[in-house]
């Protein structure tokens, strides 16, 4: 019976069997082998067989080889893109995810009103994150709101000639803000599923409301705050659009100071080195893998289902 | 540590404007539970008694009325600061801790007050002249003498480092009653305690709830609908129906002398057998069958409803009442007998000796005057006989 029918199976399948194969592992597939190759033409097809040092020059550790005066984006991922990345990693998924539990506890305390600030917290994520990062650019324009609020007119956050610091504090604040929502609605949940009677208990055991909260919220969440973490740090690793959004170009001077590693690996293509693409994007993939990995060892003891 | 209930009440508002009706969990409800008794809340589902335990706990505000611990008016005071340990029904131990530190948790919360030395050890005296008294936190020391008397009080002592879902139901009961013990509560308050358990655990564990609440002398209150349960462990019971309070008593008591119907109902396995009667000239009948004379006191002919225990009805060949004996259960020890009778209400089921000759067919059966009530088809449908 299960052989005879085997077919009807495949068929169903097949939709998403050919979308995947042709726009999913067939470019993993080609990211993986193309890193490895030389001088890779995109256009042709052709490369001067296998290599490793496409890593060595994305790292600049191995010098271009061209001749004259190197050129200025060699240094761009050991220089910006990486430190950039790593920067918004670690200010922005902890602290999102902080807020979004004080808030998501908040929420889930006070059930008058519970319906109504959902929805306004939810509303960033059915937000154009491209329009969102525009409201953000006019608060932080060098004329805008946040420079009147703290009496520092003219000087520049995201514009031109703006500090790295400055335009990353603005970033990290605009990240932070539109990732909130997804994970409110992730605690919320979570929250909901929590038997009210575990309260009853700590209330009777004298628990007080930041105890309860450690000892009881947060444990009992943790299945919910792994998930989150795991995945906002693989959104955190690849963040790009909210360069664009926020900033609009690679950096606030000349160059490109707000580089992200994506944001690289775009730039990349679109200079024609599909091959410094490549090896860039599986660096990035070896990282996230590995963290991913270390988040959930240390999770085995800390995550309780 | 005495437990006083004055006029408890408790009303869950409606909605007037869905024509949904104030609910009355509790109504009025006086009761004296005596010091270091086990005490049983007993009563169908909806009675009020789980509302009753909440606001003996502090988690449930009365709409009016007062509760008092001893000399103390405890009804406006948090359920932290009333010194109660309470065993939920379904345990709510908390699953992320092992049983360790699920019984220490209580007592990391907990501050002893302490007269303060100097160095020389003598006490320090406050600007009033009274010793200065200082509040602090247990030690680890003295958290891990408490878990480990207190596991060993409810045999858990094995168990300390594995987590709940680790545990049989049984086993899971007792940490909870030990985490409830643990800081040495003035009342121990147990919410059917036996509910999630199976029939032979619940037997064992009930024995192991009165042993436990016996070697501590801790005033203990259970809830429980299971009327066996109430009557087999507990000093005193108290009857509760739709929030009001039926009767209360020695178990035996309430037993032997139900105040009305309901109790009568209610208490006894297999339950009491109800027979449409009269009473004339003080005289009990069902049917032309006069099943009991009233000697003590002098009541008026009426109409009445008629208990008969199912350990009152005996079969005798002489006897005066008639019965159709359907279906005859052997329990080894003794026989279920049931049986049809004319006036009856529902289905009789009366309980005989093993060693009975009874079969299938009509029979006669005397009756126990001791195990026969007369109710009022009036009001609460009170015992008048």
């Amino acid at each position: 019976m299960i052989k005879k029918n085997n077919w009807k199976g495949w068929l169903y399948l097949a939709p998403i069997i050919i979308l995947m194969s042709v726009f999913t592992f067939y470019p993993l597939i080609s990211t993986f082998l193309i890193a490895f190759m030389k001088n890779y033409d995109y256009q042709v097809q052709t490369s001067e067989g296998f290599t490793f040092d496409n890593f060595g020059i994305v790292l600049h550790i191995i010098p271009i080889v061209s001749g004259n005066a190197e050129p200025a984006w060699v240094t761009d991922v050991i220089e910006y893109a990486i430190p950039n990345t790593l920067i918004i990693t670690f200010v922005t998924v902890p602290l999102s995810i902080i807020i979004a539990l004080a808030i998501a506890v908040g929420l889930n305390s006070i059930p008058k009103f519970q319906k109504i600030f959902q929805t306004i917290f939810f509303i960033p994520y059915v937000t154009n994150s491209i329009a969102v990062g525009m409201v953000f650019a006019v608060l932080f324009d060098y004329k805008g709101i946040i420079n009147f609020l703290i009496g520092d007119m003219g000087s520049p956050w995201i514009d031109q000639g703006a500090p790295r610091w400055k335009a990353m504090i603005a970033l990290c604040i605009y990240i932070i803000w539109s990732s909130l929502p997804f994970k409110i609605l992730i605690f919320l949940s979570g929250l909901a599923g929590i038997d009210k009677q575990y309260y009853d208990a700590a209330k009777i055991d004298a628990a007080g409301r930041f105890k309860t909260l450690m000892h009881v919220t947060v444990p009992l969440l943790s299945p919910q705050i792994l998930y989150v973490m795991i995945t906002s740090f693989i959104g955190a690793f690849k963040e790009y659009d909210s360069v664009v959004g926020l900033i609009g170009k690679p950096g606030t001077d000349a160059g490109t100071n707000m580089y992200t590693v994506v944001y690289y690996i775009y730039d990349s293509i679109g200079r024609n080195q599909v091959d410094y693409a490549s090896a860039a994007a599986v660096l990035l993939f070896i990282v996230i893998l590995a963290f991913t990995g270390i988040q959930f060892w240390v999770s085995k003891k800390r995550v309780h289902y | 540590m005495e437990i006083r209930l004055k006029h408890l009440t408790k009303i869950f508002p409606g909605n007037p404007k869905k024509n949904i009706p104030d609910t009355h969990a509790v109504e009025d409800l006086n009761l004296t539970i005596p010091d270091g008794k086990l005490y049983a809340l007993l009563g169908p589902s909806g009675c009020g008694k789980s509302t009753t335990l909440n606001m003996i706990a502090g988690l449930s505000e009365p709409s009016s009325g007062e509760i008092w611990f001893g000399d103390e008016d405890v009804t406006d005071l948090s359920p932290e600061k009333r010194g109660i340990g309470l065993v939920f029904q379904n345990y709510a131990l908390y699953p992320h801790m092992t049983v360790y530190k699920n019984v220490a948790f209580p007592l990391t919360n907990l501050r002893v007050e302490e007269e303060v030395k100097d160095a020389s050890g003598n006490t320090v005296l406050d600007g009033e002249g009274k010793p200065l008294i200082k509040k602090r936190k247990l030690t680890k020391i003295e958290i891990d003498k408490l878990v480990r008397e207190t596991a060993k009080i409810v045999q858990i002592e094995e168990y300390l480092w594995r987590k709940p879902n680790q545990l049989s139901g049984g086993q899971q009961q007792r940490v909870a009653i030990a985490r409830a013990l643990v800081k040495h509560p003035r009342v121990l308050l147990l919410d059917e305690p036996l509910s999630n358990l199976d029939a032979r655990l619940r037997l064992q564990t009930r024995e192991e709830i009165r042993r436990i609440q016996k070697s501590t002398g801790i005033t203990t209150i259970f809830v429980t609908h299971d009327q066996e349960e109430a009557m087999s462990i507990s000093d005193e019971i108290v009857v509760m129906k739709l929030g009001v309070e039926q009767q209360s008593g020695l178990p035996q008591e309430v037993y032997n002398e139900p105040a009305n119907r309901f109790v009568a109902n209610f208490l006894g396995t297999p339950p009491i057998n109800f027979f449409h009667g009269e009473i004339k000239d003080n005289k009990i009948y069902v049917g032309d069958a006069m099943v009991k004379e009233i000697v003590d006191k002098k009541l008026p002919d009426q109409k009445v409803t008629v208990g008969i225990r199912p350990e009152g009805i005996v079969p005798n060949p002489k006897g005066v009442l008639p019965f159709h004996v359907d279906q005859i259960i052997t329990q080894g020890r003794d026989i279920l007998i049931q049986g049809d009778h004319p006036e009856e209400t529902r289905p009789c089921k009366f309980v005989v000796d093993a060693f009975t000759d009874v079969k299938v067919g009509d029979i006669r059966c005397d009756v126990k005057p001791h195990k026969c009530f007369a109710f009022s088809l009036e009001g609460n449908e009170e015992r008048i006989a």
